[in-house]
């Protein structure tokens, strides 16, 4: 088991490396090929994990991890808890703007609302932006590799007068007031 | 040509899709090339219908050819209900050597000793299965063709697949059955499905399985281009996690399985709770899984982190022993009451 570092690695020229973190593998294959496929300008490295800790045998290939994304189904319980634990494995210096949560499914009216209300209450007490997408289309899919690249350019440095901290601070989900779910952004 | 082969032939036209409705009268061939030109299969299903009986009472045909075109479509499309298994036990051996004929004549005889009005039908299918076609009738009834049994059983193999049988009839079946076999009896198999080919290959274990081996070849290759930016962390243990799931329900098509049920009957056991403890009648419940494809279903459970691997050998006997009813049982004080996997 290796724990990743936002400094601990030199960066290479004009690249960017984001890392998808899903328990269920279910928009990761499909969201990695939308992200690659977009980007002409920079050379985008994607690498995808089931959670975190990463394996330690890929410790020495492994770049610079610019962003890191978790990407979280509300209809199961069980993502949003491995979420909740891989994110208690992760270097702090990460949360100055280099995470950001993509949440499916919030559309749906099955889905419990404690779940929304309990993600956007992490994602509030650690700053982070959170983005919704849609999974089940290919449109969605795009637009959601669309808006992780946005964040990627400014993370990984590429965007002049720009830093993740400046964008996240601006972009961040604010902690819900109400407890019962009135949410204000 | 008389009312009720009229019905049954208005009843099988209905359900027969305009597409496949010449090809199969084509396959019946009781009506002559001309017959069959005449009949346009884009008319409404009941002009076409009226225009067949007449074809049919032109031709004389009786109930006999109507049950016939009927058991035509059944063979090949066998979607129409639920299928029960049921295993043969303690042949002798003259079950080993027999032939069809054989068969359809003792068949035939031990059920009309039973009974005395029922009108059966044996026929051959392409893939050697014998299907048996039986509309029952009592002794002041004649025999009801709109409600007919289907069989399906393959020579020289214990099983049996019935479908549309009443509990009424269910002991003068398997009687016939087990006395034309060469069998000494007949248990229910505990497997059921809407898919009658699923049920035979999960039996006959005829689908694509995966053994466990020290030295696992790859399954198949997941990308025949992987792009060289996108890195999966994780190959191994995805890797791992499709190879449990391809071990417990079979490579790429699992057999079509529409429910699992557990019957469990387990006692309480912690200290302190007397009340609980103390009872001699086990607590019983009922555990349904339902999906239109369950060990697809299943098979999603693992590779997705789900279910934990190894998995539990609840969940993995439905293949392993071809059953999808299972009575857990309290066994005794000793041992640990058994736990299902998770829920979803």
């Amino acid at each position: 088991m290796s724990s990743i570092k936002p400094f601990s690695k030199l960066p290479q020229l004009n690249t960017a490396n984001v890392l998808l973190v899903e328990n269920e593998g279910k928009l990761q294959n499909d969201l990695a090929d939308a992200i690659v496929q977009q980007e002409n300008n920079v050379n985008v490295t994607v690498r995808l994990a089931r959670g975190l800790p990463l394996p330690a045998e890929n410790e020495e290939n492994r770049p610079r991890i610019d962003l890191v994304v978790f990407i979280v189904h509300l209809s199961s319980e069980l993502s949003l808890v491995s979420t909740e634990n891989s994110l208690k494995q992760l270097d702090t210096g990460y949360f100055l703007g280099k995470v950001c949560f993509l949440v499916t499914g919030a559309r749906c009216g099955l889905v419990p609302d404690e779940r929304l209300v309990s993600l956007r209450k992490l994602a509030g007490s650690l700053h982070c932006p959170l983005l919704f997408a849609e999974d089940q289309t290919r449109e969605g899919v795009s637009t959601a590799a669309q808006r992780v690249l946005k964040i990627l350019r400014v993370s990984a440095g590429l965007v002049p007068m720009v830093t993740g901290l400046y964008l996240s601070s601006l972009t961040r989900c604010t902690v819900p007031l109400d407890s019962d779910g009135s949410v204000q952004d | 040509m008389d009312a009720a082969a009229e019905a049954l032939l208005r009843q099988t036209v209905r359900r027969i899709p305009s597409s496949k409705l010449n090809g199969v009268l084509g396959r019946w061939g009781c009506l002559s090339e001309a017959q069959l030109g005449s009949l346009e299969s884009m008319q409404p299903k009941w002009l076409l219908c009226d225009n067949l009986i007449s074809l049919c009472r032109e031709n004389d045909l009786s109930m006999k050819h109507v049950a016939e075109v009927e058991m035509l479509y059944c063979i090949e499309n066998p979607k129409r209900g639920m299928w029960y298994a049921y295993q043969m036990v303690e042949t002798d051996d003259e079950a080993q050597s027999l032939e069809l004929m054989h068969f359809r004549e003792r068949f035939k005889a031990h059920l009309k000793d039973l009974i005395g009005h029922v009108s059966i039908k044996l026929k051959r299918h392409q893939d050697e299965s014998v299907w048996i076609r039986i509309a029952w009738g009592d002794n002041f009834n004649r025999p009801n063709h709109l409600k007919p049994t289907y069989v399906m059983h393959h020579l020289q193999t214990p099983y049996v697949f019935v479908s549309g049988l009443t509990n009424k009839h269910k002991p003068l079946l398997f009687q016939a059955l087990v006395l034309a076999a060469g069998y000494s009896s007949i248990k229910n198999a505990h497997l059921n499905g809407r898919c009658i080919t699923a049920l035979r290959d999960l039996l006959m274990r005829q689908y694509k399985q995966v053994f466990p081996s020290s030295c696992p070849k790859p399954l198949k290759e997941s990308n025949p281009l992987p792009n060289p930016n996108i890195e999966n962390e994780h190959a191994k243990l995805v890797e791992h996690k499709q190879r449990a799931a391809a071990e417990a329900f079979g490579y790429e098509d699992p057999p079509k399985l529409e429910r699992a049920t557990y019957k469990l009957e387990t006692k309480y056991r912690e200290h302190g709770n007397e009340s609980l403890n103390g009872r001699d009648e086990p607590f019983r419940g009922v555990v349904k899984f339902t999906s239109s494809n369950l060990l697809e279903s299943l098979k999603y459970c693992i590779t997705s982190g789900m279910a934990s691997t190894p998995l539990t050998p609840l969940l993995s006997s439905i293949t392993q022993k071809g059953r999808n009813y299972f009575v857990i049982r309290d066994k005794g004080p000793s041992i640990a009451s058994d736990t299902l996997g998770p829920d979803h």
